[in-house]
């Protein structure tokens, strides 16, 4: 395959100075900015990445100095119960079986509540802060004093769909972007030759919103998610099986003859030069993203550190999700989004749903999240990367303290539920709010997702409220109007 | 927060007394204003409201905040917690906190508006912007500068000038005839096309070709999909299952139908709001084109949110489409900088609250049109059959008949006069017997004398009492199946007889127990046929003694018996089954009752105002009504029934004074020509959105409009005639200095191909584009019958995708994976405007997918059909179809080497890659 650059023209006539003059200024430049800042009704200039057409993913500076390079969002899909995993409560313990106070008027998501039930798995001090963490996540337990809890989380919606929406996009309803778009059109990409963010869906199938979580919505396309994980590559990437690598580069050749030509005869359409250059990085990208997702050079230590050669095969392909996270952020990738959990199978059955049997569904799933996600954690700080790499274990939002009137299970609770951060900017061994002694409601310090996505914002060096992008009326934001930065969590 | 509220009464009074109320009648404006403003306003107004609570809202002004409820009490201010907390009763809450405290005269001057009723003429922040913003005003009628034949070109030159620019001369004519088809029609034009038109002398030869593509309903099918952006129409649900919506399609046919018939544009807003009044049943399809929740919950919080959710998905996307307004923005607060009342936005709700997601039983002018069909279907049907009649065997005669069939049964014999014919029946397969129709054919011209419609009168020996659907009369209504039927009451017997109009010379009969195949019971096995005479003796002509004995349900309906006629007869005979076969086919679902996803109409819910938009905290009740400030200032009776409530809106939208309608419109047309509106932000108006960067012309377009009967074709006309649209796109250093984005049209701005007519061109250049128009689309994805619809894209899609991409049958937030990299709306928000981006997934899809490289293929295969054997020759009819030029000597010397080195197929990917390809100059 070829590595020349698809045409030489197109680079020379799309010089810099050029796209700034042409790009930046006249009323083009004039018609974006008069919008509500220039009004004086915005307290804040919204931040107006200057994007050379050619080079979308081109790195750009943060507004303020950024603690953390890139992020990589774990996203375990379905509702990961935190009374049953980080969420220490002995009251629970103490008052196994009995009502929940008020629990009588209560109807959650499938309807009225059971007694409360004390954790499934036990809960035990673990690393040197003693942390209380359960059973069902051993490796990742291990690694307690790495993590940064928030145990106050609260969510808008109580349906996995909406509140799914409102993890990865800010917004309950669909078609706003995910928040790797946001970081990605701020801040660019320190890779040109991979995507900027990429979105690794678990071996199982998509999550429940799919590809809500990394839709650009109304940003550029530019800016969207690319889907591929270990089993399923870039879409379209490799060249039509019965086209030779000769008669590719011969094709390539060809249209870098047609384009030269076209850009000779309209030399300042940077549009023009700008699809060249996507043909040039398209081209990289198809050399790039088969050697990211190539573990032959790697090692059989890191293999069964991940679990990727456990005897489950889904722990195993999940760990291969996870090697290829670590890959993707080692070469600069931005923004990446690991998804635990697909919903395609129905509730519960590849996710974290455990509405009829939480105990036998949990105890299938745990150990294909656990090591993978502990054996990453550990490989990130291994290798140094968490130093300037933001890990956040999110799940869209909580389940009950008490059983589902009738079944074996927890429902739906957005009143409270955890999340946990670790790396780049954050605390060690901490932990930030609580929920009330059930761990039904968060009562201390309570956080909404807006609080959380403030927050990742503010250690990729963006202030949330000049995120924006003006549509349909508004400059919309990640963090909609709302959002604090959750000072107490910054290291 | 009463309790609190009675312990700072009794505080304030007891110690320390209140500043007198000022004595004098206090204007609001005058007096009160100007001290909210400056102590107020900036913690308690448009920009933030802390403690929840407002000062520029009337209404939110008296109730107060998350502290105290009311806050003013009318004619009572010593007992207002506003006046006592500016007045420094409650030593913890310091208002204002920062600056100075209220002067004892300024707290008087509030004492004396309470006391004196606390009226405010209307809400501050609405006044304002009622009164300034250009798009809130009549329209003007610009004069247009002297010296230009078309008044565009003057006013788009005035502004020019006014800049020390200029336009570009007039573009070459294979430029404009391009552009000019990809903007009218989405497709590009075939070489023949462009020759002609090079060709033409005739100085109308651009307006000929104008006029004729708006004729193509090719035009339709180009300018809905910029309709259904900005309604956010997608054929999925949305969310978390997102489950398609297999009967949303008919509202999609209805916008195209729509704009092909040029519907006047207030006729084209008033179908959407309420076509169920109208007869424009799929019309409503708009109502419910936005993303809908389908998990239910017994969870009454999560049931109003989401019920909420749907309702302001309705209000938003109305406010957007018609009036380029935000209106949603106004379901928490009043609107922050436009004059929309939070009660506005609930009035409007109000205007919805009957509306539910569904499909519904599609009528209505679409019902009408279907009805046709089918009654043209029937009597081509029959026509066939009483053709077909003439070969089967004669009755009685000869060899054994074939048995009875609850389908189709022929009885054929000798002409013979008659004046009626009686069917007895002694034996059935079941319990009383059953016909759907008896038809008998005239001896010379194979008409049916029977029908009813001929006159002729159905009786019977007797009919089962109490099923409208088993009457005397479907013996000859025309109408075939179960559902028109008669059945006798009597066990296994029975007889039926049709006397005709007049006495007439008849050969065969034609009957059957359900001529539409569900049913097989009740059919008479043991049956006589016999026709009167003019003179009233009977006469056996048919009966079941020579038929083979009954031989159990034939699945298929057997056809007649041709196995027997002789090879030529056999042969006409033949060739009139494939259509009757397929109307056959086509029948059940013209005559079944079909559903449209356009809505479920019921009585409306009680509407409240949402305290801070959420539903869990419910205020007054709203009638239904309009935008106050925008002339929309009626209001329904709370209990005004639902379509009365939607036609009422969609009067007051479309009415031809509603200037904001109008500008709107013609705005996104323009939009849609040159790539950007006037108005850069074509869904928002108001005080957010951007200037015009011509309100001249906007304003003379939207006159214009009104003018020309609001006919979008007589709009598209005018624009694409003047010399601004047909100037060339090249490019000017100094001019893109000035204005890179040619926002004041110095020259045409080129703009890439968007996803739809891109894949559209590919197809119409390999030759495989499918022109079948409407009904349901085609879908790109794996059928999957999941509960919670997973979505696998056929690889590569077949012929049945080779369809216009409108005709797609397109997911929400599930984008086609080669084209939805181009900027295709996922359809989860509206959008009035694509972005254009480039990505290298583009490039990736458009050289590795498999839909591009069978295209390339396919291409190659139609060059081979439609070209000379050489290299030279394909090349040439290669770059007439895909660019509709010829090769520069390099480009055809380097594509003859490939080609000879590589194949057909290596040279045609490329080319339809090629940045010409993809981009309208």
């Amino acid at each position: 395959m070829q590595l020349e650059p698809l045409s030489h023209a197109g680079r020379g006539l799309l010089n810099r100075r050029d796209f700034l003059r042409w790009g930046g200024t006249g009323l083009g430049g004039i018609a974006l900015a008069s919008l509500l800042a220039e009004k004086g009704l915005l307290a804040a200039p919204p931040v107006r990445p200057l994007i050379d057409p050619a080079h979308p993913y081109a790195p750009r500076q943060p507004q303020f100095d950024a603690k953390a390079k890139r992020v990589l969002m774990i996203f375990c899909s379905g509702a990961l119960s935190h009374v049953d995993t980080f969420d220490y409560k002995p009251e629970l313990v103490r008052r196994h079986d009995t009502p929940l106070p008020g629990g009588d008027q209560l109807v959650t998501f499938q309807g009225g509540q059971g007694n409360l039930i004390q954790p499934l798995w036990k809960f035990k001090p673990r690393g040197e802060s003693g942390k209380m963490v359960s059973d069902l996540l051993p490796h990742m337990a291990e690694l307690a004093d790495e993590m940064c809890f928030i145990h106050s989380m609260t969510a808008k919606s109580n349906t996995h769909g909406p509140a799914e929406n409102q993890m990865s996009t800010g917004f309950v309803l669909d078609g706003f972007p995910g928040m790797g778009c946001w970081v990605t059109y701020a801040l660019g990409s320190e890779c040109d030759d991979l995507p900027a963010f990429v979105a690794i869906p678990d071996p199982r199938g998509v999550p429940q919103v799919g590809p809500n979580h990394w839709n650009s919505a109304f940003l550029p396309a530019a800016f969207q998610g690319t889907a591929f994980n270990a089993d399923k590559p870039i879409p379209h990437l490799a060249r039509p099986a019965t086209v030779s690598a000769d008669r590719d580069a011969a094709t390539r050749d060809y249209l870098k003859l047609l384009n030269d030509e076209h850009l000779a005869e309209n030399p300042y359409d940077t549009q023009l030069a700008a699809r060249i250059a996507a043909h040039e990085m398209a081209a990289k990208m198809q050399l790039a993203a088969p050697e990211v997702a190539d573990f032959s050079r790697e090692s059989t230590m890191t293999a069964s550190l991940y679990g990727a050669d456990a005897a489950n095969p889904l722990t195993a392909r999940f760990a291969k999700n996870c090697i290829l996270a670590r890959r993707l952020l080692e070469r600069g990738v931005r923004f990446v989004q690991l998804f635990n959990g697909a919903y395609a199978m129905g509730e519960g059955v590849g996710n974290w749903d455990g509405h009829k049997t939480i105990q036998s569904q949990y105890d299938i799933h745990a150990p294909i999240l656990d090591q993978p996600v502990a054996g990453l954690l550990r490989d990130l700080k291994l290798r140094g990367l968490l130093d300037d790499t933001l890990v956040v274990f999110v799940t869209e939002f909580g389940r009950m303290p008490t059983f589902q009137k009738g079944a074996s299970g927890r429902d739906h609770n957005p009143n409270g539920f955890t999340v946990w951060l670790a790396g780049a900017g954050v605390k060690r061994a901490f932990s930030h709010g609580a929920t009330d002694e059930f761990g039904y409601k968060a009562v201390e310090k309570v956080q909404t997702i807006y609080d959380l996505h403030a927050t990742i914002l503010h250690l990729v060096g963006l202030n949330h409220e000049q995120l924006s992008f003006y549509h349909n009326g508004i400059e919309r934001r990640l963090t909609d109007v709302h959002g604090q930065v959750i000072t107490n969590v910054l290291a | 927060m009463s309790l609190l509220f009675a312990g700072l009464c009794g505080t304030a009074t007891a110690a320390d007394p209140l500043p007198p109320a000022s004595a004098r009648p206090v204007d609001f404006e005058q007096d009160v204003w100007p001290i909210l403003e400056r102590s107020c306003l900036s913690c308690h107004g448009a920009t933030q409201q802390k403690g929840g609570y407002r000062l520029d809202d009337a209404a939110a002004t008296l109730k107060g905040g998350d502290l105290y409820s009311p806050a003013v009490k009318p004619g009572d201010s010593a007992h207002s917690a506003l006046v006592l907390i500016v007045a420094g009763a409650d030593p913890d809450l310091k208002m204002p906190q920062k600056g100075d405290p209220l002067s004892d005269d300024e707290v008087g001057i509030l004492r004396a508006w309470i006391d004196q009723g606390a009226k405010r003429p209307e809400p501050r922040a609405a006044q304002r912007g009622k009164s300034r913003h250009w798009a809130f005003q009549p329209l003007s009628h610009p004069e247009i500068p002297a010296g230009e034949t078309h008044a565009i070109d003057a006013l788009i030159d005035a502004r020019l000038a006014a800049q020390a620019m200029a336009r570009n001369p007039e573009a070459d004519r294979r430029t404009l005839l391009r552009r000019l088809y990809f903007d009218l029609i989405g497709l590009p034009p075939a070489p023949e096309e462009l020759a002609g038109f090079v060709a033409d002398a005739d100085p109308q030869a651009y307006e000929v070709r104008v006029d004729a593509l708006l004729k193509s309903p090719r035009y339709g099918e180009r300018w809905a999909r910029h309709w259904l952006d900005v309604v956010r129409f997608a054929e999925s649900h949305g969310f978390e299952m997102n489950r398609p919506r297999p009967n949303a399609w008919p509202y999609r046919d209805w916008v195209i139908r729509a704009l092909n018939d040029d519907m006047p544009f207030g006729r084209f807003i008033k179908a959407q709001l309420a076509g169920d009044a109208l007869g424009d049943d799929a019309a409503t399809g708009f109502l419910v084109a936005g993303s809908w929740d389908q998990v239910r919950s017994p969870d009454p919080v999560l049931t109003a949110n989401q019920r909420a959710d749907e309702l302001h998905d309705l209000v938003s996307v109305t406010g957007a489409a018609f009036l380029g307004l935000t209106v949603g923005c106004a379901r928490c607060h009043t609107h922050k900088f436009d004059p929309i009342l939070q009660t506005d936005y609930y009035a409007l709700k109000a205007v919805f609250a009957g509306v539910q997601h569904g499909e519904r039983v599609w009528g209505g002018a679409d019902g009408r049109l279907r009805d046709q069909q089918l009654l043209e279907a029937r009597a081509r049907l029959q026509a066939i059959e009483a053709r077909l009649a003439q070969f089967e065997s004669l009755a009685g005669g000869g060899p054994p008949r074939p048995a009875v069939q609850a389908r189709r049964n022929v009885e054929r014999f000798a002409p013979r006069l008659a004046r009626a014919v009686r069917l007895t029946i002694r034996a059935t397969e079941g319990p009383e017997p059953c016909l759907d129709e008896i038809e008998v054919l005239a001896a010379d011209d194979s008409r049916n004398v029977a029908a009813a419609a001929a006159g002729a009168k159905p009786t019977s020996s007797s009919a089962l009492p109490g099923y409208a659907i088993h009457r005397t009369e479907h013996l000859n209504d025309g109408l075939y199946g179960n559902d028109h039927s008669w059945i006798s009451h009597e066990a296994a017997a029975g007889w039926a007889k049709i006397e005709f109009a007049a006495p007439v010379e008849v050969d065969r009969i034609l009957w059957s127990r359900d001529r539409l195949g569900r049913f097989h019971d009740r059919l008479a096995t043991n049956y006589v046929v016999e026709l009167e005479s003019p003179d009233g003796v009977w006469q056996v002509v048919a009966s079941s003694d020579d038929r083979d004995p009954p031989g159990g349900i034939v699945p298929k309906d057997p056809g007649p018996d041709l196995a027997r006629l002789a090879a030529d007869v056999r042969t006409q005979a033949e060739r009139m089954l494939p259509e009757r076969d397929r109307l056959l086919a086509q029948l059940p679902s013209l005559e079944s009752q079909p559903q449209v996803y356009a809505g479920i109409f019921g009585t409306p819910e009680t509407t409240h105002r949402f305290v801070r938009g959420d539903p869990t905290q419910p205020a007054e009740e709203i009638a239904p009504g309009g935008l106050s400030e925008f002339g929309g200032d009626w209001r329904l009776k709370m209990d005004a029934p639902d379509q009365e409530r939607r036609l009422a809106l969609a009067d007051w939208i479309a009415a031809p004074e509603n200037a904001l309608t109008s500008r709107v419109i013609v705005n996104r047309l323009w939009q849609h020509h040159f790539g950007r509106g006037l108005v850069d932000t074509p869904s928002d108006f108001g005080s957010n959105g951007a200037l015009p960067t011509h309100p001249e012309l906007l304003d003379w377009l939207a006159g214009e409009f009104i003018a020309r009967g609001r006919s979008l074709k007589a709009l598209h006309r005018l624009i694409v005639t003047s010399a601004t649209y047909r100037q060339s796109s090249a490019a000017r250093p100094e001019a893109l200095a000035a204005d890179a984005d040619a926002r004041l049209l110095w020259r045409y701005p080129p703009q890439r191909l968007e996803a739809e007519p891109l894949r559209d061109t590919i197809l119409a250049v390999t030759g495989k584009l499918d022109l079948r128009m409407g009904g349901p689309g085609f879908d790109l994805f794996e059928p999957n019958d999941n509960y919670v619809k997973v979505y696998q894209p056929k690889s590569p899609p077949g012929p049945e995708t080779w369809r216009r991409m409108i005709y797609q049958s397109k997911p929400r937030m599930q984008l086609d994976d080669v084209f939805g990299a181009f900027d295709c709306p996922d359809a989860g928000q509206a959008t009035p405007r694509r972005l254009s981006s480039t990505t290298p997934l583009q490039s990736l899809g458009l050289l590795n997918s498999s839909f591009a490289y069978q295209q390339a293929q396919l291409f190659a295969e139609r060059l081979e059909g439609e070209a000379d054997r050489d290299a030279s020759s394909q090349v040439l009819r290669a770059f007439a179809l895909a660019l509709q030029r010829e090769p520069r000597p390099r480009e055809l010397d380097e594509a003859v080497k490939l080609i000879e080195a590589h194949g057909l197929p290596a040279f045609c990917r490329a080319l339809l890659n090629s940045n010409e390809f993809l981009m309208v100059f």
